[in-house]
């Protein structure tokens, strides 16, 4: 059983948000997904769960294609993020209304989990969606993942907005479910450093494209910063894929992305240190920045 | 068990790390259960499969070992070969980085000795 989407590309009018993604969501697994704003990561979202048609390209779920296939769909839930204005029409709907619907929407809907969580949350459902905070809309979409029971499930920033008490309360319900059900889950965040011990693998997206797709921890084993003199520097790492280069009078840092089979020159006079989530994805993706400056 | 995580370091390396050090410090006992992955994974908020592979770091070096349908247990003599094995890697990660850094400082070796033989252990 796999989700698997190959070749999506997806353009809003003449603008390319997607490019040719292909990528296969084993079960059993917990995915990040990141990537900038405006990255393209729930347009990839919506169209892997069918909520919105690609330009190109299939989305499959165990060999079925999953758009307008209701086996497929009811083992899919989206928890997007949720926003109460007048567009949505969700604004009057209060949250237990809210929740009925989505307990008639996944067949699998766990009641008694609807009602630990919002106890947990200190929801009250008596509330109108429109008056909620933003991280009370956070904690509904939440509410939603987890009660679906679906066996893929997806959140969409799902702690925007939360305290950090909160967020905490939410990543241990998330292992908790995820080491009783062995559900696979794909979160998208922008709060990397939080999320990045619970991600098996790592999905980057960057400017519409797959920039990589890797397991955190071998993510983590081959990114390395190097620092010292820039000369030391230039010696210790001649021949790497850098990036993110930084310097400061004769000093210089840099993010190396090794290879297998390449290491640092540790022999020279640098200082070579571990790199968290965080700071790879920084150095991947917050290029533009350096060169327009 | 309860330290915490720092990223200066592969997450499963200090789960093992934790895991020997109560050993050491007799928190946790020969033949007695050593904290599930699920444990682990809900202590730490880490992935299962991360703490999965530092305990079988400690099943493949003989310090733990499975009971079948029950769990990991830590092994008789585990305390004795952790020590053997930090004494064996003594030198290398504090010795090694003490006399670098004192190499850079100038610190002339006889300075060095007299400097540890002034220091009470």
């Amino acid at each position: 059983m796999s989700l698997t989407c190959q070749h999506i590309t997806k353009a809003y009018g003449g603008r390319e948000v997607l490019r040719d993604i292909s990528l296969t969501l084993e079960p059993g697994r917990i995915y990040g997904l990141i990537g900038r704003n405006g990255a393209g990561k729930t347009t990839l979202l919506s169209i892997l769960t069918a909520q919105n048609p690609a330009t190109g390209g299939t989305v499959s779920l165990d060999g079925q294609p999953v758009w307008e296939n209701r086996k497929s769909l009811e083992k899919l839930c989206f928890s997007r993020e949720l926003t109460a204005n007048a567009e949505s029409g969700l604004a009057a709907m209060k949250v237990k209304e809210y929740l009925r619907i989505a307990s008639i929407y996944y067949p699998g809907w766990d009641k008694e989990m609807e009602k630990r969580l919002v106890e947990l949350f200190q929801l009250n459902t008596k509330k109108k969606l429109a008056k909620l905070s933003k991280g009370m809309l956070s904690m509904v979409t939440i509410i939603v993942a987890m009660c679906s029971k679906a066996p893929y499930t997806i959140l969409d920033e799902p702690v925007a907005g939360l305290d950090v008490v909160a967020r905490e309360q939410f990543y241990k319900l998330l292992l908790e479910e995820y080491t009783e059900t062995g559900r696979t889950f794909v979160v998208s965040t922008h709060i990397i450093e939080e999320a990045s011990d619970i991600l098996e693998e790592v999905i980057v997206l960057h400017e519409g494209k797959l920039l990589l797709m890797e397991e955190t921890q071998a993510l983590l084993d081959r990114v390395r910063h190097v620092s010292g003199k820039a000369e030391e520097v230039d010696a210790a790492t001649a021949g790497l894929e850098l990036h993110h280069t930084e310097t400061v009078g004769r000093s210089k840092g840099v993010t190396v992305f090794l290879q297998p089979g390449q290491s640092v020159d540790e022999t020279r006079d640098v200082s070579v240190q571990p790199v968290s989530l965080q700071r790879a994805f920084v150095a991947l993706c917050g290029e533009e920045e350096r060169h327009e400056a | 068990m309860n330290e915490h995580l720092t990223d200066q370091k592969s997450i499963y390396l200090q789960i093992g790390e934790m895991i020997e050090t109560d050993i050491l410090r007799g928190i946790l006992l020969e033949e007695e259960q050593a904290p599930s992955t699920n444990e682990l994974a809900k202590l730490y908020t880490i992935n299962p499969a991360t703490a999965a592979k530092g305990i079988n770091l400690l099943v493949d070096r003989g310090i733990l070992y499975k009971r079948r349908g029950i769990g990991m247990f830590v092994a008789p003599g585990a305390r004795e070969k952790i020590l053997a094995n930090r004494r064996a890697g003594f030198a290398e990660k504090h010795i090694a980085p003490l006399l670098a850094e004192a190499k850079s400082l100038g610190i002339r070796r006889e300075e060095l000795l007299t400097m540890i033989g002034e220091t009470e252990l």
